[in-house]
């Protein structure tokens, strides 16, 4: 300690794991919270198509049609260890080819600080709603859901679930508009 | 350049440096006290790391450059003994005795 870079070095040193002990408070200070918040989805209109799918083997697949209204007050969520959220709105449902089949028809991602009101209505899926195969037509239960992830400032990034789904059939032909 | 730098006197005593330790540990552990809990009251964890980063600032002022605080009890050295001609034979001699005996 008699130099000065010898001063600086110590302060230094000192100074980061301090900065570290308390990155670990703020990880410790929301690390068993729960994120979860009621969601409400609606669905007002479904469409179902047979085209082709280029980025499948099969000749023709199911493409669908989703026209939703998604309401959510995520404020709860953000707290002083949540940089952003990861939000996105997925369908799950079972067809005879397949037990299990989840597609993500949107997302979005909310800053710290933006609006955390989510009122959307008439929203158009944001990505391709394909099936493998032609297991949408005349599927009776289809679930949209919306989760989301949480990214942190420190620590790990929990997969959320709203509470709130909704489940919805799937007409029976192809090119019709079915509404709710 | 750095010639400049070694020729600026930037020592402190014993005495000086234990103080200066002491100085710097307990602002940057103030600070971090207050910047969590003021970073817990305002949910921004932004804060915390500016309030760290000024109690950083702080005891870089007040512990790096040699105050004449830290040089209140000066190591009082020996006086220099003169060097004679008998001296300087007898050393080199001395310095073989000890080689050999480790």
């Amino acid at each position: 300690m008699n130099t000065v870079l010898s001063r600086a070095n110590s302060l230094f040193a000192f100074s980061l794991s301090v900065m570290a002990a308390l990155t670990f408070g703020c990880f410790i200070t929301t690390a068993f919270k729960d994120r979860r918040v009621p969601v409400d989805i609606r669905v007002s209109r479904v469409m179902l198509k047979n085209v082709d799918d280029f980025t499948g083997p099969r000749e023709r697949s199911d493409l669908g049609f989703i026209t939703f209204d998604l309401s959510a007050d995520i404020k709860p969520i953000f707290d002083w260890n949540v940089k952003q959220l990861f939000l996105y709105l997925s369908a799950e449902y079972a067809t005879k080819s397949n037990a299990l089949n989840q597609v993500v028809l949107w997302d979005k991602i909310v800053l710290r600080g933006e609006s955390t009101k989510l009122n959307l209505r008439d929203m158009k899926s944001k990505y391709f709603f394909f099936d493998d195969g032609n297991g949408l037509r005349a599927n009776k239960n289809i679930t949209l859901t919306l989760s989301w992830n949480v990214v942190p400032n420190a620590g790990i990034l929990p997969l959320v679930m709203g509470s709130g789904h909704m489940s919805v059939p799937f007409p029976e032909s192809y090119e019709t508009t079915k509404s709710y | 350049m750095l010639s400049i730098f070694n020729s600026i006197p930037t020592h402190m005593d014993y005495k000086g440096q234990k103080l200066a330790e002491q100085i710097f540990q307990g602002i940057i552990l103030a600070s971090a006290v207050i910047g969590f809990a003021y970073g817990l009251i305002i949910e921004q964890f932004g804060w915390t790391v500016y309030i760290v980063l000024g109690g950083f600032a702080v005891s870089c002022l007040l512990t790096l450059p040699p105050w004449p605080m830290y040089r209140q009890n000066p190591l009082s050295w020996q006086p220099a003994l003169p060097e004679t001609t008998g001296e300087t034979l007898q050393k080199p001699q001395e310095n073989l005795k000890k080689k050999k005996h480790k």
